[in-house]
């Protein structure tokens, strides 16, 4: 029994697959998913999603949206997503020191907001690769 | 002296031009008039007129025809971006639902139009379907309001003659920058803090193949109907038998929905718009080249009319001349 995930983006399908498990951060907690599952709709928070096929685990980075599971298919709808392999550590790590610089300098409720959410992305994105290694 | 008079007296024998494709040209101000009425009063055109109409006739099929190839050109990099997008709104739909027969009090039309002409009835049509669903919604019943939100300045200048009341924002110049979604999802976001609403209705045109826009509208609920729809059963009765997790309460979650739901149907009807747009203009080019080009034709049969008659004239002239001097 596997499940088929659809991850989707504005701009492209970034996968669909069939895997055997999943574990995604919502807004309330991790939840792991196994074929069979009760049909859920979720909120996800910024945050990786872990992906196991064939006993290999997979991260992917996403950045805030929905998720749906119904009938061992789950769609998931992100704002933006990205594979652990596709990032490069060293532009990650850069923009994590950038994303904080800002947030130290950042004056004005708008800007430190804006600079929270890269900060979380760019800590996302460190934990995905961090998470392969 | 003598050949000015033989030369008017020859104009009456040269063969009667039809004057059919050009009489335009004899009531314009722009062509100076250069022909003149001969005793019969036979019109002769002359060919310096014909030429500068072929000019300028040339001219417009030279820019219709590369507007055309400039349309096709952004209409292949923006298609991409259309089919990507498509599969976004999908879940959705499978999740809530597209109900447009939703029995809803406020309802709000946003109107996706382009910013620049020329390209074919697609902004009519658009308008027309909103104006329609305007009145559509009157109809049922007094306490039914329905609002405009307008995207784009074709659809503005069209609404804004008779519907001034009723349009709640204008927002003009979307394609400045390229298409993206954030632009879109801080747009969406404008729309929905500023307006009360219980029903979206998006209309634009749906880019189905290069010849083929088909006016479509999506409708986006509000989270308070989408609950009320779920509880009374039907097709959004599934949604009901969903565990929602990943927030406090249910209600949290499906607001949180309906606004992403709302961004995904936006971007991808913008981008459906901005292709539909980009094609009927490679449509409407192609024909008016095309016209351009049959214009250009006849006019090349009416100035070689005209050229020979004018030789015929001259000959007509020399031999007569000849001949009189002779005999």
């Amino acid at each position: 029994m596997t499940l088929n995930l659809c991850i989707l983006t504005p701009n492209r399908i970034v996968l669909d697959s069939e895997v055997k498990e999943i574990i995604l951060s919502t807004n309330s907690g991790q939840i792991g998913v196994l074929p069979n599952h009760a049909p859920i709709a979720t909120a996800i928070d910024t945050g990786i999603l872990r992906i196991r096929l064939n006993d290999q685990w997979l991260t992917i980075a996403l950045m805030g949206g929905f998720a749906r599971m119904d009938n061992n298919e789950i769609t998931i709808l992100v704002n933006d997503a990205e594979k652990g392999s596709d990032i490069d550590p060293q532009e990650v790590q850069q923009a994590l020191e950038i994303a904080e610089a800002n947030l130290r300098k950042a004056e004005g409720k708008i800007q430190i907001i804006e600079a929270n959410l890269a900060l979380r992305q760019a800590r996302t994105r460190v934990e995905a690769i961090n998470a392969i290694s | 002296m003598a050949m000015a008079a033989l030369r008017r007296e020859g104009r009456r024998f040269a063969p009667l031009i039809s004057p059919r494709p050009i009489t335009a040209v004899r009531s314009s101000p722009l062509y100076p008039t250069l022909e003149d009425e001969g005793p019969l009063g036979l019109r002769h055109i002359s060919t310096q007129v014909v030429r500068n109409r072929m000019k300028s006739v040339k001219n417009i099929q030279k820019i219709t025809k590369a507007m055309k190839m400039v349309a096709a050109s952004k209409l292949r990099a923006i298609q991409t971006k259309t089919e990507n997008s498509r599969g976004l709104w999908q879940p959705f739909t499978a999740l809530l639902g597209d109900l447009p027969s939703a029995d809803v009090k406020k309802n709000v039309v946003v109107t996706i139009s382009s910013d620049k002409g020329l390209c074919g009835g697609i902004n009519s049509t658009s308008v027309k379907i909103s104006k329609g669903l305007h009145k559509l919604n009157s109809a049922t019943g007094p306490e039914k309001e329905t609002k405009y939100v307008i995207l784009g300045e074709k659809a503005k200048a069209q609404l804004v003659r008779d519907s001034k009341k009723d349009i709640e924002l204008i927002i003009t110049e979307l394609q400045k920058n390229p298409l993206n979604y954030t632009q879109v999802s801080v747009l969406a976001d404008e729309i929905l803090k500023n307006v009360e609403y219980d029903a979206l209705r998006i209309v634009f045109n749906k880019f189905q193949s290069v010849v083929s826009f088909v006016p479509t509208v999506s409708t986006v609920l509000s989270p308070e109907i989408v609950e009320r729809e779920a509880e009374s059963g039907g097709k959004l009765g599934d949604l009901d038998s969903y565990e929602v997790e990943g927030g406090e309460t249910k209600g949290e979650i499906l607001q949180n929905l309906a606004e992403f739901q709302f961004s995904c149907t936006m971007f991808n009807a913008v981008l459906e718009n901005a292709c539909s747009e980009q094609g009927a203009r490679m449509s409407a080019m192609d024909s008016s080249s095309r016209n351009a080009g049959d214009m250009l034709d006849r006019l090349t049969l009416t100035y070689n009319r005209t050229r020979q008659a004018s030789i015929t004239t001259e000959l007509i002239e020399i031999i007569s001349g000849a001949s009189a001097l002779e005999g």
